[in-house]
Order: structure tokens, then C-alpha cells, then sequence
């Protein structure tokens, strides 16, 4: 696939988050918020852009030789919490206000399924090196808008008058639910009609 | 020491109360025979899990912690990748890469640093088997809505003749596929959590 | 310093034995996964022609969409293993072809499509839209116009998997059309 190809495919058409379920736990987490929500997103990309080059390499060049593939799992999420570990010391050094506003969430980046999920199916769609790296990028990016959305939408929600037992996360879910519902106007037809 | 199972159960439900390990409850749930199959594995995980972190509670120093409990954790995963490739193959490729995705399922993180770090071996086993339990249940729920819903049938394993599938006569013939889709699946989480506060809040104001 | 040294071999032991275990059950499990592709491999190629128990595997490319393809010398067919492009991503097709590049069978095998719609391409009748298409007379049919109106509706909402599917068919037709000519 083409970069812009797979660019269109994880921000649109396959959306981690309204088509393929990849980083609920955050995405409803935070998104009561806009700019918690716009750091969420921010880190998120780093994170995942770094976390898919990272495990391509590793896959690609020291466990396939030795015929390790068995040790995917492991290896892959232990590099993911190293790179949450290091983010985390970085933002706390740089943007202290962000790294307060983020609180919990942001070692939770580590059990975050966007980013083990996008290591998984790069490494399944055997992609290349700069290939992994713009999905990753890719993937992050299309978290960002997701939780960007829904964070305005729930600002607004937040006014509003909304029956009890549907308050806070119900009607966030009920939100991504119809957000999920306008996203399946992306679709593989786009991307055929898009690039020819 | 019953309690520390039920309360997996019910009360302080995975799914629908704490809200973990939710990526997997919409990913898998479009068939019941998936909701299955995942919560096996899961409810697998949560055993091995909880029990060497519980038995290994004085070994493992705290500041190693976290990366020792990951560790345990995909190593169990990492079984349960490989056993269901091998022996049941078709499951293995219905759930794809939620398999491997059980290893960040907060649930098991969780409990093995809320819970299996600090209690007995019985007691940890007991949290495994209620939480775990009470994953699946909740799983079910969703698929079994999902599924009747939105397809029209029940898939359940193949024995013999039986193809595993039981179709629900009007429904298969006019579902509503859209809970079968991405969307629905949101959209069924947002009312079935909707249902279990307006509970909860029954039995508050009830006591 | 003792501390760090002591947290480190410590979680190092944890990894190694980690590392053991799964590589025992790997052992355990890894031939039992390649000897279960071998064999539903054999399976899916012995459904679609008889002849397939004898015929040697020809590697053709691991990027284009023919992957392998199969010389039934005997009956002047070919069986070949196509990937084509669906909604959720590759689908892995075998079909058989007659020499002159006709659809004589097909099946769809690993997909990802989605259960009701594009799974649909997995029933044995869904491919006889295909079928005797694809030689000199009468082209393979990749788009929704070109099917009898029964068939273009009962492909509605999974139009992208039947396309995937007949662009793989139409390039193993000629595919095939090339190997033949050359003998």
C-alpha cells in the first residue's frame, strides 16, 4: 500500500478507536475534556509512531532470524512500557501542568490496546520500516481526532440536560456509537476512488 | 472467602462497573461462540497470573514491579496464542489479534497489583476465578444481544451434525445488522451501562 | 547499587524462565500448527479437482496477487493461490483454472470480511457467479454491472469483497492464459 493509502486507511477507514475498539479505556477517560484530551492525543502519536518502528526492528531483525517469533508478545509490550516510561519523564521535565492534567493516564498509555495493537498488525500486514513507522503515526493521529470529536461533543453534552442513569459514560458511548455510525461513510470505495 | 469470588461477579463487575478491559468486550462480541473463547482465555490468564504474582509477592522487589507482573502476564498470553493456534484454529483466527491484546486488558494488570501483590494464593486464586468469570459474563451479555440482534443466531461450538449455529427463526431472516457493526456495539455498551446505573440506583434509593 | 543490582537479576531470572517455558510449548505446539496449514492446504486443493493429490507447488511471487500455482498436467488445468484485496484486508483464494484462463472453481480461504456480509463469499454457491468466466469469450465479471440482477443483489453491502475477489480471478485468468502459451 501506498503511504498515503495507509494514512487514509488508519485515520479514516480503519479508525482504531469507531472501527476496530483500540483504545476505548483512554478514549472515554479523557475526553470530557479538550485539552486533556488534545495532550492524550499528542502523546499517544509518539508513542505509537515510535512503538511500531521500534517493534518492526526488533521483530524484523532479531527474532525472525533466530526463529524466536514465539517471544512477539512479550518483547513487543515490554518496549511499549519502556517508551510510556521515558514519554512520562520527558513530559514531566517539559510540561509539568500536561503531566498533572494527564495524571493516571498516562502511564496507562502502556495497556492502551492502540499501541500494542498497531505493533501486532504492522508487523502482521508485513509492512516495511517506514512503512510501520507512518501507521503507527497514522494510527495515533486518527486516535487524536476520534478523542478530538468526541471531546467537543461531550463539552457540549455537558450542558445539556441528559436522563440520569444515562450520565457521564453511557451517553459518551451512545456519542462514539453514532461517531462510529458517520465514520463507515470511509470506506475501502473512498480510498480506491481517492487514489484510482 | 466466598465473597472474594462473587464480587467479580456482580458487584464489582469488570465490564460494566469498572469499565476494564473493554477493547476486547466490543472487538469479540459480534458472536457468542467468540465471547466464549475469549473469556477462556482470559479467565486463563487471571489464574496463572494471580497465582505466581501472589506466590512470588516476597521475590519480586517494587520497583521492578510492574515490568515482572507484564512479564508473567504475556508469558501466559503468549500460551494461550500458541495452544489456540494449534487446537482450535478457527477461534484463533476469529479473535486475531485479541488474543495477544489480553495482555493489556487492565483487568489482569489490575488485579495482580490491587489484589494478587498483597493477599494469600486462595485468595488470589478466588479473585481470578470470580473476576475472570465476571468478565465473561458480562462478554456474553454484549454478544448475546449483539448476536440475536443483529444476526439472527446463536453461534455455539460444532458437535456432529450440529453446525454450531442456532438461528432464531424471524430474526435471521431480518436483523438489525447494524448491531453487528462497529456502531452497534458502542451503542449497546452505552445502554447496557445506562440499564446498570439506573440498577444501581434502584437499590440505593430502595435501601 | 546493590539494590538495582539485585532488582535487575531478579527480573532478569523472571524473563529467562519466561523465555524457557514458551519456548517449550512453542516446540509443543509449532508442528502441530504447520502440519494443521499442510493439511487444510491439501484439503481445499484436493476439493477442487481430484488430480491435486500429485501436483508440485510453483512459487511464483510473494508480493504479486499469484502467489503459487499448481500444473495439473493430466487434465491441462492449473490450480492457483491468488490474494485478493477485501474490506478487512488480504483474502487468500484458490481457484481452478482451465488452460485457456476459465473459472472452472473457486474458494475463499483466511479472510477477514465481515460475518453476514462479505463472509457471505465463503458459501460454495457465492462463486458460481464466476464460474466459465474468464477465458477468451466472456471476461471475468468485476463489477457490480456486470452480473444478472440476482446476483448483483445478493452482493449488496459487500460489493468491495466481490470486487477483491474478481480482480484477483480475473488476474489469475491471464495468469494462467501466459503459463500456458509458453508450453
Amino acid at each position: 500500500m501506498t503511504y498515503i493509502g495507509i494514512i487514509i486507511t488508519f485515520v479514516f477507514i480503519n479508525n482504531f478507536i469507531l472501527t476496530q475498539f483500540l483504545g476505548l479505556c483512554p478514549f472515554i477517560g479523557v475526553s470530557r475534556n479538550t485539552e486533556s484530551a488534545v495532550g492524550m492525543g499528542f502523546a499517544v502519536i509518539f508513542v505509537m509512531s515510535m512503538a511500531s518502528i521500534t517493534t518492526w526492528a526488533i521483530y524484523n531483525l532479531i527474532l525472525v532470524p533466530l526463529g524466536l517469533e514465539f517471544l512477539q508478545t512479550i518483547t513487543f509490550i515490554l518496549i511499549i512500557a519502556t517508551l510510556v516510561q521515558f514519554v512520562e519523564m520527558v513530559i514531566q521535565k517539559v510540561s509539568p501542568a500536561l503531566y498533572k492534567a494527564l495524571g493516571i493516564y498516562l502511564p496507562l498509555i502502556t495497556t492502551n490496546c492502540a499501541v500494542l495493537g498497531i505493533a501486532l498488525i504492522a508487523v502482521r500486514s508485513e509492512y516495511n520500516a517506514p512503512e510501520s513507522f507512518v501507521a503507527g503515526f497514522a494510527a495515533g493521529v486518527g486516535f487524536l481526532l476520534a478523542i478530538l470529536v468526541m471531546s467537543t461533543l461531550r463539552e457540549k453534552l455537558d450542558k445539556e440536560w441528559v436522563p440520569k442513569c444515562f450520565r457521564g459514560v453511557p451517553i459518551a458511548f451512545v456519542t462514539a456509537g453514532l461517531m462510529a455510525l458517520a465514520f463507515m461513510a470511509f470506506d475501502k470505495a473512498l480510498l480506491k476512488n481517492l487514489l484510482g | 472467602m466466598f465473597n472474594e469470588f462473587s464480587k467479580g461477579l456482580f458487584k464489582e463487575n469488570p465490564i460494566f462497573i469498572v469499565l476494564l478491559g473493554l477493547c476486547p468486550a466490543l472487538a469479540v462480541s459480534t458472536q457468542v461462540i467468540n465471547a466464549l473463547g475469549m473469556g477462556a482465555g482470559v479467565i486463563f490468564v487471571l489464574l496463572g497470573s494471580n497465582i505466581f504474582v501472589s506466590l512470588l509477592k516476597g521475590f519480586i522487589p517494587e520497583k521492578i514491579r510492574i515490568p515482572s507482573y507484564i512479564v508473567i502476564i504475556a508469558s501466559f498470553v503468549t500460551i494461550v496464542d500458541l495452544v489456540m493456534k494449534a487446537y482450535a484454529p478457527s477461534l484463533s483466527r476469529n479473535l486475531g489479534v485479541f488474543v495477544q491484546l489480553i495482555v493489556v486488558n487492565c483487568v489482569i494488570l489490575g488485579r495482580a497489583e490491587a489484589f494478587a501483590s498483597k493477599k494469600t494464593l486462595p485468595e488470589s486464586i478466588l479473585d481470578a476465578l470470580g473476576m475472570g468469570l465476571g468478565f465473561t459474563l458480562g462478554l456474553l451479555l454484549i454478544s448475546l444481544i449483539r448476536e440475536v440482534f443483529g444476526a439472527g443466531t446463536i453461534t455455539l461450538f460444532a458437535m456432529g451434525s450440529f453446525d454450531g449455529v442456532v438461528r432464531i427463526p424471524w430474526l435471521s431472516a431480518n436483523p438489525a445488522r447494524v448491531l453487528g457493526l462497529a456502531s452497534g456495539a458502542l451503542l449497546v455498551m452505552g445502554f447496557l451501562k445506562a440499564l446498570f446505573n439506573w440498577l444501581e440506583d434502584r437499590k440505593e434509593r430502595a435501601a | 547499587m546493590k539494590q538495582i543490582f539485585t532488582a535487575g537479576s531478579k527480573l532478569f531470572l523472571i524473563c529467562a524462565v519466561a523465555a524457557v517455558t514458551l519456548a517449550g510449548v512453542n516446540a509443543i505446539t509449532e508442528p502441530v500448527i504447520r502440519e494443521r496449514g499442510e493439511a487444510e492446504l491439501k484439503q481445499a486443493l484436493a476439493a477442487l479437482s481430484p488430480n491435486a493429490g500429485t501436483a508440485e507447488a510453483v512459487s511464483v511471487s510473494a508480493e504479486e496477487v499469484v502467489r503459487t500455482y499448481y500444473p495439473l498436467k493430466e487434465a491441462g488445468q492449473y490450480i492457483l493461490e491468488l490474494i485478493g484485496s477485501g474490506y478487512g484486508g488480504e483474502m487468500k483464494i484458490l481457484a481452478l483454472f482451465a488452460g485457456d484462463g476459465t473459472v472452472l472453481d473457486v474458494r475463499l480461504m483466511d479472510n477477514l470480511e465481515t460475518p453476514g456480509l462479505g463472509k457471505k463469499a465463503e458459501l460454495p454457491d457465492y462463486m458460481l457467479k464466476f464460474k466459465d468466466s474468464g477465458g477468451p469469450d466472456r471476461p471475468v465479471p468485476v463489477r457490480k454491472d456486470m452480473l444478472i440482477t440476482a446476483d448483483a443483489d445478493a452482493i449488496t453491502g459487500a460489493t468491495i469483497t466481490f470486487v477483491g475477489i474478481a480482480k484477483a480471478l480475473e488476474q489469475g485468468a491471464e495468469f494462467v492464459r501466459e503459463v500456458n502459451d509458453v508450453q
